[in-house]
């Protein structure tokens, strides 16, 4: 009924299809090609643009992983993601539950301070972040990356947690508080529980942000050991100038994780970036 | 900034809570001074002086009367102004219009929607080294489409006639979060106002045009100051693809800053950073009074 309503807005259905065409095929083909190119030879990739991978083969992806360390960084960005996931899932909670539960004196304040704070441009950042972070004695440190993406996302996790945790009833806690349960055992024990898939959504595009998070991981880290796979990405066209096989092969391998994590967890993404986004 | 949900009386009372709140504020509050409030100051700050590896001194407003007359400056001002540009008239208007498509839920339209949303979550880097390649002279996709229906494309990105459009190709059809976005909103409007449109004879293009776009403000504002705050940090797939380069026809406030950082001009650094953060805070300013976005809720 509803959708049938919706259909009388509609121009034509061909219009509507030529419209997702267009934008479909602009948006889609760049990445597909790269996909299907990252299978063929560097002789076969030179002569034919628009040819198949004939005989597939995987060159690209053996010289993207031997020649320059690709496994550490993907194994490193796995890291930054869990830890600065778990980061920014942890304080956002724990800073989202009292703001939006509880009235108490300055609350109004942080609530605006922290969601503005999702607003700042942190790339204007890139000295003041550079020294504070090396003055702490965190420069190309994990954990000192880690840190700094908890709070980097902070905010997001923040905001999304907070609204989700404002239409929540409010009995459990008041009984529980009844039944002498204090704050972190309610937080534990009763919030938590009602807030997974808050919590999930979050933790979903936080982890697919950090694993695509390019500009601070090169003005962080320096050393081999620290890159993220982003920035191993970015010296691929130098590094494999004559290699386009494996410069194709390294942009799927590093495309792969954050695509697959989508289209599994589609609904916690599509969510989560409605709710950070619309407030 | 309505406080409907805010009002002093919500919330259980804190008897006895006020030490569990401060802990539970702590970790945050602690992340958020050091690595957002701090640096700002810092950034504020220092714009202010003459900064590098040697020594720093305060030079008053000098860094700000030095932007007037840099060059690369207002080039990397003007073409973010042109990628803001290519956000709002071509990204956000598909992405606003493929929502209202797509939330009719017309046959295929979560296999569209999965799909147009995918490269929302590909990077910057990798988006710089697919568009390297479909952009390149002698082997990549674009020249060799061009080529089947006989036309020889330029090196798009190291010709300064095209480096910019080629550039900004890389983003505007990247349009999922806009896309999601109104669809929700669509769903959100009250179908007793499409009908009774309907009753009063207004014609499917009427509708379209008078109901339910002027419904989608709200959204279309937020998609607006979403991409313009996206093209305001805008740094990754330039700095990865061309440097700013050709004769900086590509250059962004972003990488600019980033420039003069690499240089060792950190107070001229912050000077650019602190009109990048300006910048950001005047629009969402602006945009929400134009579109009276967050209203509704904080």
């Amino acid at each position: 009924m509803r959708f049938r309503a919706l259909a009388l807005i509609t121009v034509s259905t061909g219009a509507h299809y030529t419209l997702l065409a267009v934008v479909t095929i602009a948006a889609l083909v760049p990445v597909a090609w790269v996909v299907v190119s990252s299978f063929k030879t560097n002789p076969q990739i030179l002569s034919n643009a628009g040819s198949l991978p004939n005989p597939l083969t995987f060159d690209g992806y053996r010289n993207a992983f031997t020649d320059v360390e690709l496994g550490r960084a993907l194994l490193n960005t796995l890291i930054y993601a869990a830890g600065g996931t778990v980061g920014a899932l942890t304080t956002g909670f724990l800073a989202a539950y009292p703001t939006s539960r509880l009235a108490f004196p300055g609350r109004r304040m942080l609530v605006v301070a922290f969601s503005m704070a999702l607003a700042i441009p942190l790339v204007g950042l890139i000295v003041p972040e550079f020294f504070i972070v090396r003055y702490l004695g965190l420069f190309d440190t994990k954990i000192g990356l880690i840190l700094f993406y908890s709070a980097m996302f902070f905010p997001l996790s923040f905001v999304i947690l907070r609204a989700f945790l404002v239409s929540l009833p409010y009995e459990l806690e008041e009984a529980a508080t009844i039944d002498g349960a204090g704050y972190f055992t309610i937080l534990y024990r009763i919030v938590a529980p009602l807030a997974v898939p808050g919590l999930a959504t979050v933790a979903v595009l936080v982890f697919i942000f950090i694993w695509n998070e390019y500009f601070f991981a090169q003005l962080l880290t320096i050393s081999f050991e620290n890159l993220n796979v982003q920035t191993t990405l970015a010296q691929f066209r130098s590094a494999f100038q004559r290699d386009t096989a494996a410069q194709l092969a390294g942009a799927t391998v590093a495309m792969a994780v954050p695509i697959t994590a989508f289209l599994l967890l589609q609904r916690y993404v599509i969510a989560g970036l409605t709710a950070g986004s619309s407030r | 900034m309505a406080t409907s949900k805010l009002r002093p009386t919500h919330g259980r009372a804190i008897h006895g809570m006020g030490r569990s709140i401060a802990l539970s504020l702590l970790p945050g509050s602690l992340l958020f001074a050091v690595f957002i409030l701090i640096p700002l100051a810092v950034l504020l700050v220092t714009s202010f002086t003459s900064w590098d590896a040697r020594f720093i001194e305060f030079t008053r407003v000098d860094n700000y009367r030095r932007l007037a007359s840099d060059q690369v400056f207002w080039n990397a001002f003007g073409n973010t102004a042109l990628y803001a540009a290519a956000g709002v008239l071509i990204q956000v208007p598909l992405g606003v219009a493929v929502g209202i498509v797509l939330a009719e839920h017309i046959r295929g339209w979560r296999v569209f929607r999965a799909v147009l949303f995918t490269p929302m979550v590909i990077s910057g880097a990798a988006f710089a080294l697919i568009f390297a390649n479909v952009y390149n002279p002698r082997y990549g996709l674009l020249n060799w489409a061009l080529d089947l229906v006989g036309i020889q494309g330029p090196d798009w990105l190291f010709n300064v006639n095209t480096s910019l459009l080629a550039v900004a190709g890389t983003f505007v059809f990247n349009i999922g979060l806009f896309m999601v976005l109104t669809m929700t909103e669509v769903a959100a409007i009250p179908i007793e106002i499409l009908e009774s449109a309907q009753v009063d004879g207004a014609s499917r293009i009427q509708r379209r045009i008078h109901i339910v776009v002027p419904l989608l403000r709200h959204v279309t504002g937020t998609c607006v100051l979403l991409s313009l705050l996206a093209t305001l940090g805008f740094f990754d797939i330039v700095f990865i693809l061309t440097r700013g380069g050709p004769a900086d026809t590509t250059v962004t406030l972003a990488v600019y800053a980033y420039r003069l950082y690499t240089a060792g001009q950190w107070g001229y650094a912050n000077t650019v950073g602190v009109l990048i953060v300006v910048a950001g805070f005047l629009l969402i300013m602006l945009m929400r009074r134009l579109f009276r976005i967050g209203e509704r809720d904080l």
